[in-house]
């Protein structure tokens, strides 16, 4: 009966979520309807797609949940389902990681051209500098670094001089492979805004 | 401009169009290069562990972008080097089975019951050269089938389905991966639905971008590149990390082999393993041609018919060439008969044709489906060129695989020494760049990572990501094909059921659902 639990917490999550996008999200955020008439020509609507799905998720999750009470599958199945203890630590250690990877990736180079900047070096903006050696591969070698090593750290249990050995290579010689044969490939975060 | 024409037009573009240089007079064509090229690839990759082609795809399609631009002239290059990628990785696959008992996907799994084996009696050289001829008629065999049966078949969709149809058939689709992939048919259906619902956010034909809850990011929607390469690469990626950090590390050993007997392949060891490359190529064709179903279970039916036909020693599973034949034809069969649903009907089934259809999508110019096919008087349909030039690199990376293929794949064993665990996060920090230079935003970056997070969850709560991926690329078509259907039936209702074709297509669906829900078996 190991399967039922997560099987049934599945169909309750997508029966609730079904509801409030049926009746909450649904009218609030579409402003055509199902089905709209313009000079007497009727046409489907935006909200159509939408709300048949939402509603055949509501009946799938329904049967579903009720099929895993009534007939759980045996416990003695190879197919290991659900989350336990340890896929929560592990999940909390890996966000952690890729999230200060994306901090350090994204704001590192900001920074550094403002702390040289606060130093009286007047470089100008990380803007007019995102084109220009060092400060726009700064946040992507430094977070993408952290990044890989953070993960090989995580998995092997150990900071290992080897693996931030591994990552730096790996680092540098995505950056060369990107950075250095395309003039018009931007690495991470200089393309945006 | 009949069909023959177009035949020959696809040819000639693939062998002349951007001549690169010249051997012994003779134009060597950039498509020529990027087949080449991708095939090499595709053979590292697929020995190497951790990575398959899906991967390799991922990682490449961006760059060859940025390379060759988003104009159709970029379609041949970047179309060849995926489908080198494609065949290439089938065969790779067989090189850490046979010589290290580990197979680097699952459909190599069958491998490593006769290919290890042999490897232990010291003939891994005998091992890896009947993978080979067996892996590579095994894909000829299926682009022989795909060659001549796609285009007759797009002619027939296109000729007999209108709209309602065509939605009554993506419906069929949906409700046939749904079905067979995994172990639940209600959880494959609830996978394709949440696919089917989250590509309509941010979409619409009204000026209000429909669910996007006033964020200007998702006025557009999800990114589709970044949805799919979430799913599908990151969540594999988190779960493969989840798996090796359990396991804290890899115990498994590089076994020294000493080489001795015979490792040649004869001409007596080929008129052994023909017939079981026959049989299985023929299933691993008709399993690749269904959407949804995968390499997986083509290895496993191919092994197993071989099995019940083998007579004589050694048996299968104690290094019988045979199993290798049985098992390497069958998955790789499976390649070329993927795209069979992709370029007649335009609907991916399974990772590869996923791949070749983002391609296409992003480059513009050529939309896989039955309009592809079809015949314009006076005049050339340049998507049907462009389909047969496909089919021409298919052909080449064959050829290439036949006579180059083999040497490459033998020296692939040395792929195993790099440990998966360092692997997996290189290959995160490439997607993640391969997204951004693709879509220059950091949203498509995040949205990526929420993605995989949903991949990582969908995978431990055993919801098909396939059958997520294929409704998240289909359900546009599916919208368009419902909205046109219901203003040519002059906003008919029933429109689903307004022919005999859409309505035998619509309870066919239902009978799909109906019949694994009451059989349920895995066959994913």
């Amino acid at each position: 009966m190991q399967k039922a639990p997560w099987t049934v917490g599945l169909a309750i999550f997508f029966v609730a979520g079904s509801l409030f996008t049926l009746f909450v999200w649904i009218p609030i955020d579409i402003e055509t309807g199902v089905i709209e008439t313009f000079r007497r020509r009727v046409t489907i609507g935006d909200a159509m797609a939408p709300t048949v799905m939402a509603a055949a998720i509501l009946v799938v999750s329904i049967v579903m949940g009720i099929l895993a009470v009534i007939r759980p599958e045996p416990s003695t199945s190879k197919v290991k389902e659900g989350l336990d203890k340890q896929s929560f630590v592990f999940l909390a250690r890996l966000i952690v990681a890729v999230s200060v990877s994306l901090a350090l990736m994204v704001y590192l180079g900001p920074l550094v051209v403002d702390m040289v900047n606060a130093f009286g070096g007047e470089i100008g903006s990380y803007r007019q500098l995102r084109a220009t050696y060092p400060y726009k591969l700064i946040g992507y070698v430094v977070g993408g670094f952290t990044l890989i090593y953070g993960i090989i750290s995580i998995v092997e249990n150990r900071f290992s001089a080897n693996g931030a050995l591994v990552s730096i290579i790996a680092v540098i010689v995505i950056t060369i492979l990107y950075d250095v044969p395309f003039d018009n490939l931007l690495l991470p975060p200089n393309g945006s805004g | 401009m009949g069909m023959l024409d177009h035949i020959w037009l696809g040819i000639v573009t693939v062998f002349t169009v951007d001549p690169v240089f010249s051997v012994a007079g003779y134009p060597v064509s950039m498509t020529i290069i990027m087949v080449f090229l991708g095939l090499i690839f595709g053979i590292i990759v697929g020995a190497a562990p951790g990575i398959g082609g899906p991967v390799a795809m991922a990682i490449s399609l961006p760059i060859l972008i940025s390379i060759f631009g988003f104009t159709p002239s970029a379609l041949l290059p970047v179309l060849g080097f995926l489908v080198g990628i494609m065949k290439g990785s089938t065969v790779g696959g067989a090189v850490p089975a046979i010589l290290f008992n580990t197979p680097g996907t699952p459909d190599s799994l069958m491998t490593t019951l006769d290919g290890y084996p042999l490897t232990k009696k010291g003939q891994p050289g005998k091992a890896l050269r009947v993978a080979h001829f067996a892996s590579v008629s095994g894909d000829t065999f299926s682009d022989i089938v795909l060659i001549t049966g796609a285009p007759f078949l797009a002619i027939i969709v296109e000729r007999f389905l209108d709209f309602p149809e065509k939605a009554a058939l993506i419906i069929l689709s949906l409700a046939f991966v749904s079905a067979v992939v995994g172990s639940n048919v209600w959880k494959g259906l609830l996978a394709a639905l949440l696919g089917l619902f989250m590509a309509y956010v941010g979409t619409g034909e009204d000026g209000h971008p429909r669910l996007s809850m006033g964020y200007d990011n998702m006025a557009n929607g999800f990114p589709l590149i970044s949805a799919v390469l979430g799913v599908l690469i990151l969540g594999e990626v988190f779960k493969s990390l989840e798996d090796m950090w359990r396991e804290m590390r890899e115990t498994s050993t590089i076994t020294k082999v000493e080489v001795k007997g015979d490792n040649k392949l004869n001409l007596s060891d080929i008129r052994r393993i023909l017939p079981y490359i026959g049989i299985s190529a023929s299933i691993g064709t008709i399993v690749g041609a269904l959407p949804g179903i995968g390499n997986t279970l083509a290895a496993t039916l191919g092994y197993a018919t071989g099995r019940k036909i083998h007579k004589g020693s050694p048996a299968f599973g104690e290094g019988a060439i045979e199993g290798i034949a049985a098992t390497e034809a069958a998955n790789s069969a499976v390649a070329g008969a993927n795209l069979i649903p992709v370029l007649s009907l335009g609907i991916p089934g399974n990772i590869s044709a996923v791949f070749i259809l983002l391609a296409t999508e992003s480059i513009g110019g050529f939309v896989p489906g039955p309009q592809v096919f079809r015949l314009i008087p006076d005049q050339i349909n340049q998507e049907m060129v462009y389909a047969f030039g496909l089919f021409t690199a298919m052909i080449f990376a064959n050829a290439l695989n036949w006579t180059i293929g083999g040497i490459f794949m033998r020296w692939m064993g040395i792929m195993i020494r790099i440990p998966k665990q360092r692997l997996l996060p290189i290959v995160l920090l490439l997607t993640l760049t391969a997204i951004y230079v693709q879509q220059t935003s950091m949203f498509a970056v995040y949205v990526a990572i929420a993605f995989g997070f949903l991949g990582y969850l969908m995978r431990k709560l055993n919801l098909s990501v396939l059958a997520f991926v294929i409704a998240f690329i289909l359900a546009n078509n599916l919208e368009e094909f419902m909205r046109q259907a219901f203003a040519v039936t002059g906003a008919d209702p029933w429109f689903l059921f307004a022919s005999p074709v859409s309505i035998s297509l619509i309870v066919f669906s239902i009978v799909v659902v109906v019949f694994f829900a009451r059989n349920q078996k895995d066959l994913s």
